[in-house]
């Protein structure tokens, strides 16, 4: 699903530069619930943007689904990220002038699905996520949690092939980031639904198929979490 | 751009002016309004005091055609031939000969130089609408002599500060006015009517009868020194001069047009100017207002522009959302505008400003409103791609950390 090959990217602040990912590679299968794990500027969010379409990296290569991403045009890519691609945010940036289901829907309607059509996926993911009942209410009047389980309706309302969550508990509450992970893990259970998620919180691992961990840009351990607290390995 | 991506912008559009700061919403409105307003009003007010200028002297002065004597020659000779043949060329309803005189005129040790007219005044009465402003007594009548009717501005104000120069010291109907004509002749008149047409270069003048004019020369007048017309308004004035000139008139003949271009070319070219650097300059308020809330619009809103593209909305999509904005914003701005406009005309026409040359209102056609919505429009939008452009081409990891 994902193939990633020798991927580096390099940031130039005037005369400073930093190796912020240094010859990653990696792959990563479809329906698989991995977590990206390791200290803050190791380099997990820059993976996660590479990835994810919203960086471009200095070198190496992408291939999600067979395509080679780093041969598309930036209108191809925002097209790739429309139709393949969901993203969870760190602080949910929903859009604060509509309602949670005009949040949901909103990329349907860029993709020319009819309004039947997106206001019933709309409703059935409103309800999977149980925010049926606030389906009018805006951005302000949601908490923290209910704000992301709408991010995250939104992020899955159109069956992406890869789910891309980037620190999403991290304004959360221990409560409410449960009920995130839980989300998180019966869509990746029902769906089959291939998730990506950052993450430094240690406790997250148990909700995830995988681990990879990433220091000074570099994979130092891939594998399963189990594998991961017996190893030692610190997480973050 | 598909259809559906411009539903999309206009979707966000709407929600965005309904859904934002209501106060930013309404003082936007208002400012557009306001720079609407501006460029129509001015124009309107120099338009009007044209017209009211293009009024008078149709009416007053020169009718819609004036025939003035050849180069070199003082005086239309055969006047009542001239008079027959133009009274039965189609577009004409009727032509008036004037006869003028130079003279002083006295009164009580006031003394007001200027000029004396000779009318027909049956024929006068077609032509011009003198005779329905007259401030007290009456218009002369046709074979009548020894009276004389004077324009206010000769006659003067009970209030001298409204006079605009020499007067006769407030005359009124029935007073004693003596004229020396510049041929010799001095007589005293009795003063039938005061008239005041508001109009400055009308009020100065003075008629008596043909007949009266010919008892001053002593001999009948087969002369003129100028011919009005009045024609119909169905025909352009310049398609009713080329029947004229077909006519064989061999007399020098213009249009009101013609004389308004001599006389006050120049002052019209001016008001042109004047106008045109009234609208740009609104204009280029109205671009920089609308700039500015776009670009602060777009600017706070950066964060949410980054991650509509990561979500895979096309720029155009959301830079149409702020152009549709703008639009929107223009839109209930000239509606406000117009009914602004429309307000201050109806109140001006109520209470006209008071100008040398008459009364003026305001005067606005639908043409001037269609044309300024028009390019306030295309002022808009160009005041609202640009921004929105700008911040719309940002990196989505730029816009997302702002």
């Amino acid at each position: 699903m994902i193939e990633i090959t020798d991927l580096s990217k390099i940031y130039e602040m005037g005369k400073v530069t930093v190796d912020a990912l240094k010859n990653v590679t990696l792959s990563i299968r479809k329906g698989e619930f991995v977590g990206i794990m390791g200290a803050s500027g190791s380099g997990k969010s820059t993976l996660l943007h590479m990835i994810g379409l919203l960086d471009t990296p200095t070198s190496g290569k992408i291939l999600i689904g067979g395509v080679d991403v780093s041969t598309l045009t930036e209108q191809q890519k925002s097209r790739f990220r429309l139709k393949r691609l969901g993203y969870v945010f760190q602080d949910y940036a929903l859009m604060p002038e509509l309602t949670v289901e005009e949040n949901v829907y909103l990329t349907s309607m860029v993709r020319g699905t009819s309004e039947k059509e997106y206001i019933a996926q709309t409703k059935e993911i409103l309800t999977r996520v149980g925010l049926i009942h606030r389906s009018n209410a805006l951005q302000s009047e949601l908490s923290g949690g209910q704000q992301q389980r709408v991010s995250i309706a939104r992020a899955v309302v159109n069956r992406p092939e890869i789910l891309f969550a980037d620190e999403p508990c991290a304004n959360l509450d221990t409560e409410s980031s449960k009920n995130v992970l839980d989300l998180f893990r019966q869509i990746n259970h029902e769906l089959h639904q291939t998730i990506v998620m950052v993450s430094h919180e240690e406790w997250h691992m148990e909700y995830f198929d995988r681990v990879i961990i990433l220091r000074d840009g570099r994979v130092i351990s891939d594998g399963p979490p189990v594998l991961r607290e017996r190893s030692g390995i610190p997480v973050s | 751009m598909s259809l559906q991506h411009l539903k999309v912008s206009f979707f966000l559009a709407v929600r965005g002016l309904l859904r934002g700061s209501r106060g930013s919403l309404y003082l936007s409105i208002l400012i557009i309004a306001m720079v609407f307003t501006n460029m129509i009003f001015m124009s309107s007010i120099i338009m009007g005091a044209i017209k009211n200028s293009e009024r008078s002297i149709i009416e007053y002065q020169t009718g819609n055609i004036l025939v003035e004597p050849k180069d070199n020659e003082q005086y239309i000779e055969d006047v009542s031939s001239l008079l027959d043949k133009l009274n039965r060329i189609p577009g004409v309803i009727r032509a008036s000969a004037h006869y003028s005189m130079g003279a002083t005129l006295k009164n009580e040790g006031n003394r007001v130089g200027g000029t004396v007219t000779a009318v027909r005044p049956d024929d006068e009465r077609m032509v011009t609408g003198t005779w329905k402003k007259m401030k007290e007594g009456e218009y002369l009548s046709d074979g009548e002599t020894g009276e004389v009717i004077i324009g206010i501005q000769t006659s003067g104000h009970k209030d001298k500060n409204e006079d605009m120069g020499a007067t006769l010291g407030y005359v009124r109907t029935g007073d004693p006015v003596t004229i020396e004509f510049t041929n010799g002749v001095t007589k005293e008149y009795r003063v039938k009517g005061i008239f005041e047409t508001r109009s400055y270069q009308a009020d100065m003048e003075v008629f008596v009868t043909w007949n009266e004019m010919e008892s001053v020369l002593g001999h009948p007048i087969e002369d003129s020194t100028g011919l009005i017309i009045k024609t119909t308004p169905d025909l352009p004035e310049a398609q009713v001069k080329q029947t004229i000139l077909r006519f064989g008139v061999q007399e020098k003949v213009k249009t009101w047009q013609d004389l308004l271009e001599e006389a006050f070319g120049r002052a019209i070219q001016s008001f042109s100017i004047i106008n045109s650097v009234t609208v740009i300059v609104s204009l280029v308020i109205a671009i920089v207002v609308l700039f500015i809330v776009i670009m602060i619009k777009t600017l706070n809103s950066r964060r949410q522009i980054g991650v509509l593209k990561a979500l895979g909305v096309e720029k155009s999509i959301i830079i149409n959302n702020y152009l549709f904005q703008v639009l929107l914003l223009t839109t209930a701005g000239t509606i406000l505008g117009i009914g602004i406009v429309e307000g201050m005309v109806g109140l001006l026409t109520l209470y006209p400003i008071k100008f040398p040359d008459g009364d003026v209102t305001p005067y606005v056609t639908t043409m001037d409103l269609v044309t300024n919505t028009i390019l306030l429009f295309i002022a808009a939008a160009i005041a609202g791609y640009i921004p929105a452009w700008r911040v719309a081409s940002e990196d989505i990891m730029t816009a997302m950390r702002a």
